[in-house]
């Protein structure tokens, strides 16, 4: 219940694997408060990770539908997952990104256009969702976080990659 | 601390960057924002530099002798204060592709329609692609719009240079995803 402070880049937190959550009490519970608290109270964000917050426990929480990209998208509004894991994966978008842990600095990133995610939500019961565009990228940015990658590990092109493709 | 502007533009091979770097990290200096690139069959390289123990080029530009020997031109711009850091730019980034049959003027007319109104242009690639018969122009701008103009009012006057240059333009939002 807590607005915390957002870990940067290089704290060594952030480059950890984080760990799978064995039982949903109240820690966790807390846990998931003060992520959503965050995400909140850094306005423009659309989700966060549990390491970003200094708790390298799996967990994390996405929320497009306040964001003026994501909205205008079908999404889940907000979710909160525990032990996320991707089971599936389709097609492929290029999208700028940035990341409250890596300030004053956006990439292009490629990412799969549409997910299948499966979580344990706040209550502990077991959610699959499709989630695609904005929505997906959020997902894959903040799962990213708890094996410790961020988005400048995926960065796939400099500036406009329409340069950067192989040459006659 | 004094920073400097270097620019090194040279045939492409490989090793430039690191005979240039050696340099630098011999003498102290720290590299801070850079950029380098192919153009054609040069390779380009724009670095901000400084060192706590140089203040004027005078003291460091001998250094750089082995660079023009090996065919390599460079330039240094002695910054003024504060030079080094980018201002606080306000406003939505978006990228506007132009491309078409090649002709003159293109990028004249189209960066002095965005100069005109204001509008700041952070990045700027162009490319000459297609074979020699049918030469294309390939020009993709990243641009900052101020506060008030929108990506419908561009769209607009860009239909009007479109005919104009018998060209194509795009322009959409830059948006980055903050996460």
């Amino acid at each position: 219940m807590a607005v915390k402070e957002v870990l940067l880049y290089p704290d060594p937190r952030l480059k950890e694997i984080c760990s799978k959550i064995e039982q949903i009490d109240a820690t966790v519970d807390s846990l998931l408060q003060d992520l959503v608290d965050t995400m909140v109270a850094a306005g423009h964000s659309v989700g966060i990770a549990a390491p970003q917050i200094g708790d390298t426990r799996r967990a994390a929480v996405v929320d497009v539908a306040k964001s003026k990209l994501g909205k205008k998208q079908k999404n889940h509004g907000l979710l909160q997952m525990v032990n996320p894991e991707i089971l599936e994966k389709a097609g492929d978008q290029v999208v700028r990104e940035g990341c409250m842990s890596v300030p004053d600095y956006t990439g292009n990133v490629n990412r799969a256009e549409r997910i299948v995610v499966q979580f344990l939500n706040r209550e502990g019961q077991l959610q699959v969702i499709r989630a695609e565009g904005f929505e997906a990228i959020a997902i894959q940015h903040e799962l990213d976080h708890l094996d410790g990658y961020l988005f400048l590990d995926r960065i796939s092109s400099l500036k406009t990659d329409l340069f950067r493709r192989k040459q006659k | 601390m004094q920073h400097f502007a270097l620019t090194i533009i040279g045939r492409d091979r490989p090793g430039i960057v690191s005979q240039v770097a050696e340099i630098l990290y011999r003498l102290g200096f720290n590299i801070a924002d850079s950029s380098s690139s192919i153009l054609g069959g040069q390779f380009s390289m724009i670095l901000l530099i400084s060192n706590p123990a140089i203040s004027s080029k005078e003291e460091f530009s001998d250094a750089f002798t082995p660079l023009e020997e090996s065919n390599l031109s460079v330039f240094i711009r002695t910054l003024k204060p504060g030079g080094e850091v980018r201002p606080e730019m306000a406003g939505e980034l978006c990228m506007i592709s132009v491309y078409g049959a090649d002709k003159p003027g293109i990028v004249y007319q189209v960066s002095k329609e965005l100069g005109d109104r204001k509008i700041n242009i952070t990045d700027l690639n162009t490319k000459l692609i297609g074979d020699e018969s049918r030469p294309v122009y390939v020009m993709m701008i990243e641009a900052l719009l101020p506060a008030g103009v929108g990506i419908e009012e561009i769209e607009g006057w860009m239909t009007e240079l479109k005919k104009k240059l018998q060209v194509d333009i795009s322009i959409r939002s830059l948006i980055a995803m903050e996460l």
